[in-house]
């Protein structure tokens, strides 16, 4: 008996982490089986078509990357203060306790209240109408906690001699936050902060009523008034709208590229981890 | 004076992060008092929502939201404490980390993509598999929570696998020593060792399952008001505070002061479903942990 248990539960436990990957594998797979014959230089760099999910996808995927690079001027320089607040000038115990736990509140926050805020504040009260900075600024609130946590946890896992010798050769905490804290804990910012973008490229929910809209706008001039096309928007508008085929081709090669997007910003933090973890090892 | 310019503006950043998610707090509570004061505690009884003739009951959406979470976490719990077991207990470093890596891969994939798959697979399959009951289409509550298992997978797995790897390798060597099998050291040591987060990362896959949109919205068939309570309504459309969020009522809904603080209303319970599970999770599990709760 004891034997076969033994024996069992690695069996089942592998069946389980198995299952686990070929469920990534299958997604993957079928995004890619789907999305990769429309994929073409054409798709990328077209304007969409006067008819429903014809023509290409240039301008949501200009709508994307504008709505990540300013969700990255909000959220990174949100985030950098919080971490330095939270890791280096708080020195009480309770006080980082409750930064700490306000900061994990804000991440559990479901990202469509953040779209309801933003329709409440700059829709409706600021009076932007839909606009790309609107959303901009939603996406990077949402990824301030991911940014600032993984920047804590590598000032945290900072040796004390670092911080102790520079102190010691008289250097003001100031000096040593930019000379000796930011220089040795940058990736561990950096990978947070891709790993934010990876999200805010793919959130739909914050920018459904804020940002975005399904056709008609290019390129924004100005704030007010100003929507941008975007990926997540489109492939959720399509979806409602399946049964055409040929919309159906399009939202699968639209799919596919917002999918590379994302992995493509997950895995370029993974050398950053590595990285993290190596210089943990060696201290 | 460089010591000064870094410390205010750190000052100054967190202020006004912590200045949205106040003002996020207050404009939720703010803005949906009216409809507490047209319904009171029938708001969240009631099961009727028409908005034409004012009558807000946001019952069959906390019951919607409630089904597919449960659903999501009583699918994808066995498979994630199996997967966290498998990699905390029986893969050395490098192994491990090949495992890790397209889970956390897994958790990257966007929501829309998910809904996305189902749309175009998932309902149809649901409908097939259940046709003997006669479901209406496959559009369901249980093809959300189906859905969402898939969804919340990688959260549970990697804060079960973080939780199982917090508990000391003395402990394994010491059970071994006592004669224990490896099964029997996971069973009896770790597993009990590690129940305060395995239990913190169940809620957490549930306040996460019970806060996302946009998949739960393409699939669950956005009924509003439900028919009976019983295990039948899983196969039949249904909708979720989230769902209902999403849709193009929340636009309408403006103009209207009494219906656009239903909707805000719906984001405050909400808010204070997801909140009340991260902070019991935060009991269980007052460390790091809570910082990989990927939102949903």
């Amino acid at each position: 008996m004891r034997k076969w248990i033994d024996r069992g539960l690695p069996i089942a436990c592998a069946i389980c982490a198995v299952a686990c990957c070929a469920l990534l594998l299958g997604i993957v797979a079928t995004i890619l089986a789907r999305g990769l014959p429309v994929l073409s230089g054409e798709f990328l760099s077209a304007a969409d078509g006067e008819l429903l999910g014809s023509g290409g996808i240039r301008y949501q995927l200009f709508g994307t990357v504008l709505l990540v690079a300013t969700a990255l001027a909000v959220g990174a320089p949100l985030a950098l203060g919080w971490a330095l607040v939270q890791a280096v000038w708080v020195r009480s115990q309770r006080g980082r306790r409750l930064l700490r736990r306000t900061l994990y509140a804000v991440n559990a926050v479901p990202s469509i209240l953040f779209g309801i805020f933003g329709l409440i504040v700059f829709v409706k009260y600021l009076d932007w109408g839909k606009s790309w900075l609107a959303g901009g600024i939603l996406l990077g609130l949402m990824i301030v906690p991911t940014i600032a946590v993984a920047l804590v946890e590598r000032i945290e896992a900072l040796p004390a001699k670092y911080v102790r010798a520079a102190a010691g050769l008289g250097l003001s905490k100031g000096r040593i936050v930019t000379s000796v804290i930011l220089p040795q804990c940058w990736s561990g910012g950096a990978s947070g902060a891709l790993i934010g973008l990876a999200r805010a490229a793919g959130e739909t929910a914050p920018i459904l009523f804020t940002a975005a809209v399904f056709s008609g706008v290019t390129v924004p001039h100005g704030v007010v008034e100003s929507p941008v096309l975007a990926l997540p928007y489109h492939i959720f508008v399509l979806a409602q709208d399946s049964f055409d085929p040929e919309a159906g081709a399009h939202l699968w090669g639209s799919a596919f590229v917002l999918l590379a997007l994302v992995l493509a910003l997950s895995l370029l933090a993974l050398p950053l981890r590595l990285r993290a973890a190596e210089e943990a090892q060696h201290g | 004076m460089r010591s000064s310019l870094a410390r205010w503006a750190s000052y100054g950043a967190t202020g006004l992060t912590l200045v949205f998610g106040t003002a996020l707090l207050v404009s939720f509570v703010a803005q949906s008092l009216p409809v507490w004061r047209h319904e009171g505690l029938a708001y969240v009884t009631g099961s009727v929502w028409h908005f034409r003739s004012e009558q807000f009951g946001v019952l069959p959406m906390i019951y919607g939201s409630v089904v597919v979470s449960i659903v999501a976490l009583a699918l994808a719990a066995p498979l994630a404490v199996g997967a966290a077991i498998w990699s905390a207990e029986y893969l050395n470093g490098r192994n491990r980390w090949w495992f890790k890596v397209p889970i956390e891969l897994l958790a990257g994939i966007p929501s829309v993509v998910y809904g996305l798959l189902g749309v175009l697979l998932l309902r149809n399959w649901i409908y097939e598999l259940f046709e003997r009951f006669e479901p209406l289409s496959g559009d369901t509550l249980l093809t959300a929570g189906v859905l969402l298992a898939v969804m919340i997978l990688p959260t549970v797995m990697t804060l079960a696998d973080d939780a199982l790897r917090g508990v000391a390798s003395s402990q394994r060597r010491a059970a071994r020593a006592l004669g224990f099998t490896q099964a029997e050291g996971v069973l009896r040591v770790s597993l009990p060792q590690a129940a305060p987060g395995l239990v913190a990362a169940l809620l957490l896959g549930l306040g996460r399952a019970m806060g996302e949109t946009i998949a739960v919205f393409l699939v669950v068939g956005r009924q509003d008001s439900q028919a009976d309570y019983g295990l039948r309504s899983w196969l039949e459309a249904g909708q979720t505070l989230t769902s209902k969020l999403g849709s193009s009522e929340t636009f309408l809904a403006y103009g209207d002061p009494l219906h656009w603080s239903a909707i805000v209303g719906l984001g405050l319970v909400l808010l204070a479903l997801v909140l009340s599970l991260t902070l019991a999770a935060g009991r269980w599990l007052p460390e790091t942990g809570l910082a990989r709760n990927r939102r949903a």
